[in-house]
């Protein structure tokens, strides 16, 4: 029981990645574990590779040196199918068709369990209720994509991914272009991903007091390398968003979950009229 | 019995009206192709004559001149329409088609080859299919050089159209007189002097090709989503593409070798089953394949019955129609790209 419990522990890690496009390197040496089981966070700087890191976890972006392995074995060895039955990813711009209705995009969902002939099943069609009911968009099944607001088209596609029934999720700027309550919505939709089903989740997020309020994991990206891993509490802290950001700030305890938060420092103070 | 929601089953259950409404006007199409002409006769005998019965001289006419002609229009108009449709698709643009992108003009131009070689007509829909080949790897060689987004492609491709047919034409001006009867069918696109050998094997390819995009549509509609989308779904999207864009000339080539070089059909067809059907399933490639040889085959009928003018090639009148069209697409293509981000 113990080797199955660990061979299913959905633990994605990178030993030596470095990835490439072209002659350009985006992320060298990375040598990474993210936990299974938890919600993992990676931020950083515009192009530190955060996004090019997602790629390349996911088969998208083939290493140029080392490896990623998800509970051992090579992602980039594994049959695109069977990977994409374990691990699911929600782009950062993901392309909706015209016209297409909800549910239609979240039945796509399904590819990677059917096969070339096999009729919808009962089990897809439970998927995707699953899917619409978790992320609240069964009751918008019937009205096409194109047509919904920022933040339920997010979660039109979240539940595609969910359909996808993996136990990995990857999430690339799930909450970019969205108004902070849409943001919220989406985290606290991921964080309960992660506590009631179970679900690995990685996402690249920007806001640092974000990832430090919903992440048990945080990896910071620093030009293509790792500046720092592991919980927010004790990794987060004003040496380092000086060092990674170059931005002089404190950190303080987020009064609402004790969770750090960057709090930058004030620069020449603007004057006050009237 | 699965139970669909309201909208999918509405959408579903319109799309089948459709088709029925398509294979309706196929099946009149057909009948008035068979009986109509200069021994008009009625329906009943001339479906009768088709199968070998009934007056000699009827079952001449019909089995031998109208007939295959009728089934060619059918062929090539439901393989343009589905070339056209997964082409749109693929590109991500609204004004591909094959008659654009020179893949039409490529499969002329091979088929204008093998005549002028004097070589069996039987073998029109191989060369046709090398000629559409050859257009899309030459069209394919000179984006992946220049790197041209995917969607100026179509302008690369019209400059390739544009070349090949000036090369059929070419061709043409310097046959010998006895060959130069077939030059509308290559210059404009034509269903003349279609024979019952060119219907079966083009009949045949059609079917075969058609069935195996039906067999793609699952991966076509996850292609839709896009390269990160699709590849995160299993799905290879190099290799998906490349697969469908075969079955895309494959089509679209064999259409030319039934039929000539016809436009408007490929181009228009997706967008009118878009417009009465909604976004594309499984289903409606069907309807887009009847429609389609409805299309071709009214067209051809139109030519041939209600013109005043004698042996105007179909192609002139898909073209017609087809011109003014495509600028109506032009002027409304920004509307187009607002939907789509």
């Amino acid at each position: 029981m113990t080797t199955l419990a660990t061979a299913t522990r959905n633990e994605l890690a990178t030993h030596r990645l470095a990835l490439r496009y072209g002659s350009r390197t985006v992320v060298d040496g990375l040598d990474l574990t993210l936990p299974g089981g938890a919600v993992t966070a990676i931020v950083g700087p515009n192009a530190c590779g955060k996004s090019t890191l997602l790629r390349g976890l996911t088969r998208l972006l083939d290493p140029a040196a080392g490896t990623v392995t998800l509970d051992g074995s090579d992602v980039h060895r594994m049959p695109a199918r069977t990977l994409a039955r374990r691990m699911g990813l929600l782009p950062q711009q993901p392309v909706t068709p015209e016209a297409i209705t909800v549910e239609s995009l979240v039945r796509l969902g399904r590819y990677p369990h059917q096969r070339m002939l096999s009729p919808w099943s009962a089990a897809d069609q439970a998927a995707v209720e699953e899917a619409l009911t978790r992320t609240g968009t069964a009751e918008l099944r019937d009205q096409p994509v194109d047509r919904l607001s920022g933040g339920q088209r997010q979660r039109a596609w979240i539940a595609l991914t969910l359909a996808q029934d993996t136990e990995l999720l990857l999430l690339d700027e799930p909450t970019t272009f969205l108004d902070l309550r849409h943001q919220l919505e989406v985290l606290d939709l991921v964080a309960e991903l992660n506590t009631d089903a179970g679900r690995t989740v990685v996402m690249v997020l920007h806001d640092l007091g974000q990832a430090a309020r919903y992440a048990d994991h945080l990896v910071v990206l620093h030009e293509g390398r790792l500046a720092a891993a592991g919980p927010p509490a004790e990794v987060l802290d004003a040496a380092l968003v000086e060092a990674v950001f170059e931005v002089p700030c404190q950190v303080v305890p987020d009064p609402e979950t004790g969770t750090p938060l960057v709090v930058p420092r004030a620069r020449a103070r603007r004057p006050t009229t009237h | 019995m699965t139970v669909l929601p309201v909208a999918r089953r509405a959408a579903r259950h319109r799309t089948l009206l459709l088709c029925a409404a398509a294979l309706a006007a196929l099946v009149a199409l057909t009948a008035l192709g068979l009986s109509s002409g200069q021994a008009s006769m009625p329906a009943g005998t001339a479906l009768r004559a088709l199968v070998g019965l009934g007056d000699p001289g009827d079952v001449l006419v019909v089995q031998q001149f109208r007939a295959p002609r009728v089934f060619a229009a059918l062929i090539a108009g439901a393989a343009l329409a589905v070339s056209g449709s997964l082409l749109q698709r693929l590109f991500r643009n609204p004004l591909a088609s094959p008659d654009v992108v020179g893949v039409t003009g490529g499969a002329s131009f091979g088929a204008v080859l093998l005549l002028a070689t004097g070589a069996s007509q039987l073998l029109t829909p191989l060369a046709a299919l090398g000629g559409g080949l050859l257009a899309a790897l030459a069209l394919g060689a000179f984006a992946r050089r220049s790197r041209v987004a995917v969607g100026s492609l179509v302008l690369v491709g019209l400059a390739v159209q544009a070349g090949l047919a000036a090369a059929v034409n070419l061709m043409i001006v310097r046959f010998p007189a006895e060959l130069a009867s077939s030059a509308l069918q290559w210059t404009t696109g034509s269903l003349y002097g279609s024979t019952w050998p060119e219907v079966w094997a083009g009949g045949g390819a059609v079917a075969a090709v058609l069935t195996a995009a039906f067999l793609h549509s699952r991966r076509l509609s996850v292609l839709d989503l896009g390269e990160e989308s699709a590849g995160a779904l299993g799905l290879t999207p190099a290799r998906a593409r490349l697969h469908l864009l075969l079955l895309t000339i494959a089509l679209a080539s064999l259409a030319a070798a039934l039929s000539g070089p016809v436009g408007f059909v490929a181009l228009a067809v997706p967008h009118l089953v878009r417009f009465l059907a909604g976004p594309p399933t499984p289903a409606t490639l069907a309807l887009t394949a009847l429609t389609g040889g409805v299309l071709l085959l009214g067209a051809d009928l139109i030519v041939l019955h209600l013109l005043p003018v004698h042996g105007l090639p179909v192609g002139a009148m898909t073209a017609t129609l087809g011109a003014p069209w495509l600028l109506v697409l032009m002027i409304r293509r920004p509307a187009a790209d607002r939907s789509t981000p």
